[in-house]
């Protein structure tokens, strides 16, 4: 599992490294976040979803599954 | 590869569409483009390509900076009147993003000279202001397969159309014989609104943009034609199979130039 940590990271730079991220991995990896409360855990999910990749809230974390689209 | 941070914050509002990526802006900084014209379209179109960060950007214009080029060619400023164009793009476009390899051409572009201009680059994106140039431009582009945006505009109208040589219609295919040459008005009689060239050569540089990185949908065997900036229609264009510039498919010559290497 690969991890970034995104605390103190403001949007939409967030999703922009989640993005990076998640370009570096195959279909059904999976990238785990530590995100701040407030925008970044609102957004940085939903864009996710809205590319086509599962996400798992819990823990204080966020879990993207790499979508094969 | 990778992007630096400065990289990732300079290009994050293109890296989070959905259509771009970090592999779009790797393979956009190992392009060459080649902008013939630092005029009215060439402005726009180098300083977006410069912007959206091409590896390499040639400049190519003659001329020098006069007070009447101003309201239409954003390159240049006032204190800049009497400066090569060429040579005041690269100092603009390098101020613009210092990550860009700017080479400036100070020359004319013409049949002889061509061909050694666009060679080994990526993407030409033609903001010249005459049919000789236009021509000289498409011929060379065809002979060197490498991937052309025209352009044209005059007064409240202009054109667009990209040119993948030997795969899609190419400008003579488009346009086989230039106009007699007394029909033809050019700027300085008929007059162009800047913003108006803004647009057009924004869309230039939109064209490049996707012929270097893949992404989307580039106006190939097509033309946009825009009226005003209100009435955008797209006319289908297609090869001529007795095209002079691109009927044999020519073989890619290397020759000596920035591009090249």
């Amino acid at each position: 599992m690969t991890a970034l940590d995104l605390r103190g990271v403001l949007c939409p730079l967030t999703w922009v490294k989640t993005r990076l991220a998640l370009e570096t991995l195959e279909p059904g990896d999976s990238l785990e976040l530590l995100l701040d409360p407030g925008e970044a855990w609102e957004s940085v999910p939903r864009s996710a979803r809205e590319e086509g990749h599962r996400v798992k809230l819990g823990d204080g974390r966020v879990t993207i599954f790499k979508g094969d689209r | 590869m990778t992007l630096t941070e400065a990289e990732i914050e300079r290009y994050s509002r293109q890296l989070v569409l959905p259509e771009w990526s970090a592999a779009a802006q790797y393979r956009l900084r190992r392009s060459c483009a080649v902008v013939v014209g630092a005029g009215a379209l060439g402005s726009p179109a180098a300083t977006y390509l410069a912007a959206a960060g091409v590896g390499r950007l040639g400049v190519v214009d003659s001329d020098a900076v006069e007070l009447s080029n101003l309201a239409r060619q954003p390159l240049h400023f006032t204190p800049d009147v009497g400066l090569m164009k060429a040579e005041n793009a690269v100092v603009k476009l390098s101020a613009l993003n210092p990550e860009v390899e700017v080479q400036s051409y100070p020359v004319a572009l013409t049949a002889a000279n061509a061909e050694a201009i666009v060679a080994g680059s990526d993407v030409v994106v033609d903001c010249s202001d005459s049919f000789e140039t236009r021509y000289a431009v498409n011929d060379a582009c065809c002979a060197q397969g490498v991937p052309l945006v025209e352009a044209g505009v005059l007064g409240f109208a202009g054109l667009v159309m990209s040119i993948r040589p030997g795969t899609s219609a190419c400008y003579r295919c488009a346009f086989p014989i230039p106009p007699p040459a007394d029909s033809v008005p050019s700027c300085r009689e008929a007059g162009v609104l800047g913003a108006m060239a803004g647009v057009i050569g924004s869309l230039q540089a939109l064209e490049a943009l996707k012929l270097l990185t893949g992404v989307g949908d580039p106006l190939v065997d097509r033309i946009l034609h825009v009226d005003a900036g209100t009435r955008w229609t797209v006319v289908e264009t297609s090869r001529r199979p007795d095209c002079s510039a691109c009927a044999d498919s020519p073989t890619p010559a290397q020759s000596e130039s920035t591009c090249s290497g």
